[in-house]
């Protein structure tokens, strides 16, 4: 089995039980029909690509469910026989949170987006530390938006209904200082997002942070 | 990028509208045998044009049984050393909304059945694969697993890998590109000055991707990945991302412009990307390599594309043959050599175009080893 080492540059996590309200949108996207027109998974994504200091590089994003709100509303309105609005069917692609922050930095480096159910954050983990070969500091990110009317009935995820994680990484031959885990120790986060959570939770500012990917 | 192993696909197999396996699928390119018709059922009082699966069993047990013909064909007694790479943009959204129409309630949806997984699960519970990840980046979805199968084999991280490009229709899909105006009620003209619109359609595209070569394999040369960086659904005017794409490809199979012998264009036949993506090619290619959109007879596959259009460049340099856009009368960019006759002629390098939403861009060189 090959591993890789990274280096968790800089770190970052947002959660909230139902609609994340600490985003600083207003400010990160000054123009309100460019914000208008954002989804909760590229709000959150501009948002922590904001707290690790990254406007340019390439970027792995994952989510298991994509951007659900839009998706609930187009469902809805074939169930109801209306037309599907066309910023609704733009918004419900699954690369749509990053696409938007590239458009908003200007960003034209490669964005690939990993949907892989419960392993989306680990694969996000893999692929990052796949492409950290070639020597460039990469962002990872994964983000779920679960907050749709009746979610309730049908969610399995966890209690919080928006987590996003970023780091911002770069390949590493150093000693790893962190474990890698996907243990369940809070409830609250989504399996899709667990192996990059836990590994934010460890890191630590005063100290070099380094985790070993196993592919 | 550091190459360090050559990557070859070497084996291949395929159902879509224009057929239900490879050698069909390549017959009915050569013949313009088109496998898109106007259908009335998907969305209200229109009738757009689509390209739906002409089989008998569902859509999980043929994409099953297209990965099984795939094993059969090859080397290997199973993959149980082979990395599945799933590209696909809407995985189990039928089955949801078949559900949610129904009863409107989400209390029936089976989360797992609904996400992008849901195709390598239903894959994981017939094969014994030694892991998976899946692509979801709209329309790039599976060229871009194609890229990621060429960089962990080049860099010798894996042993084999299976790219399963797969998307099935849906309501969504087809009510929200005619939401966007941008479906034909006929087979689309790629690069025509009365292309109104593109097809959408479904399809599964399954290559398996090693590092040693077998008798009439063909070399993926090259990956190169770019982002417009400037809308959500319409590129670059003048395809500055498609250009940069195609540049990057270039350089990571350590080829020049010249090289290439036929673009196996994104050509959806609508009015934006065609325009871009016909900008960009005048750009970077001086000497007028052939051309060519297949999308008139596959319709545009969505996630499945970029595998499904991997395999028609595969066969365009086995066969040596490059098709005619059969459904060209007269292109609006007279720069780029669009040909509306069957081509024989000597074929080193293939490239080939995906372009999605959001910007995302991908091209792909493939080779040929004899």
């Amino acid at each position: 089995m090959t591993s890789i080492r990274l280096e968790i540059i800089e770190s970052a996590f947002v959660y909230a039980p139902q609609e994340i309200d600490v985003l600083n949108i207003k400010n990160l996207v000054p123009k309100m029909m460019t914000r208008r027109r954002l989804t909760r998974a590229a709000k959150i994504s501009i948002y922590l690509s904001n707290e690790v200091s990254f406007d340019k590089g390439r970027i792995v994003y994952g989510s298991s469910f994509g951007e659900l709100p839009a998706t609930a509303s187009i469902l809805n309105a074939i169930s109801d026989k209306e037309p599907i609005s066309p910023t609704h069917f733009q918004n419900s692609v699954y690369n749509t949170a990053i696409s938007y922050l590239s458009i908003l930095n200007k960003n034209e480096e490669e964005l690939i987006t990993i949907s892989s159910g419960d392993k989306t954050a680990l694969n996000v983990l893999k692929t990052g530390a796949v492409k950290a070969l070639d020597g460039d500091t990469l962002l990872l990110l994964v983000t779920e938006t679960l907050n749709i009317e009746g979610i309730e009935k049908v969610n399995t995820c966890g209690q919080y209904l928006e987590y996003g994680v970023a780091l911002k990484v770069r390949l590493s031959n150093e000693k790893p200082t962190l474990k890698y885990s996907d243990v369940d120790e809070d409830s609250t986060v989504p399996n899709s997002v667990r192996a990059m959570y836990n590994i934010t939770k460890q890191c630590r500012r005063d100290k070099v942070n380094i985790i070993e990917v196993q592919l | 990028m550091k190459t360090k192993n050559r990557v070859y696909i070497t084996s291949t197999s395929s159902v879509s509208c224009a057929g239900n396996n490879n050698q069909i699928l390549f017959q009915n390119i050569l013949t313009g045998t088109t496998g898109i018709k106007q259908d009335c059922k998907y969305f209200f009082n229109a009738t757009p044009a689509i390209g739906k699966l002409d089989t008998q069993a569902t859509f999980f047990d043929t994409l099953i049984l297209e990965c099984q013909k795939v094993l059969e064909q090859s080397q290997l007694e199973n993959y149980k050393k082979t990395l599945l790479i799933i590209g696909s943009s809407v995985g189990g959204m039928k089955t949801t909304e078949d559900i949610y129409i129904d009863t409107k309630e989400y209390a029936n949806i089976n989360p797992d059945k609904h996400h992008i997984q849901v195709i390598a699960n239903c894959l994981n519970e017939v094969f014994d694969f030694y892991d998976d990840i899946s692509f979801s980046t709209a329309c790039t979805s599976s060229a871009n697993a194609i890229g990621y199968a060429y960089e962990v084999l080049s860099k010798g991280l894996y042993e084999n890998v299976l790219v399963v490009g797969a998307d099935s229709l849906s309501q969504t899909t087809v009510g929200g590109f005619l939401s966007l105006g941008v479906l034909s009620p006929n087979p689309c003209k790629p690069f025509d000055e009365a292309r109104d619109g593109m097809n959408v359609s479904e399809a599964i595209a399954c290559l398996l991707i090693e590092t040693v070569p077998k008798e009439g394999s063909i070399e993926v040369c090259g990956v190169g990945y770019s982002s417009d960086a400037y809308h959500m659904t319409h590129p670059k005017p003048k395809g500055e991302g498609a250009y940069k794409a195609m540049e990057k490809a270039l350089k990571e199979a350590n080829l020049t412009t010249y090289d290439i012998d036929y673009i196996n264009a994104h050509g959806t036949g609508t009015e934006a990307n065609d325009s871009a993506e016909a900008d960009a090619i005048v750009s970077l290619f001086p000497h007028k390599p052939y051309v060519g959109a297949t999308k008139s007879i596959t319709g545009h596959t969505l996630g499945a594309a970029g595998a499904l259009e991997a395999i028609i460049s595969s066969m365009v340099i086995d066969k040596q043959m490059i098709p005619a856009n059969h459904a060209l009368e007269s292109a609006t960019n007279k720069e780029i050599n669009l040909t509306n006759e069957l081509q024989d002629k000597k074929i080193h390098y293939v490239m080939s175009n995906s372009f999605a939403f959001g910007g995302n861009n991908c091209s792909l060189i493939f080779g040929n080893i004899k």
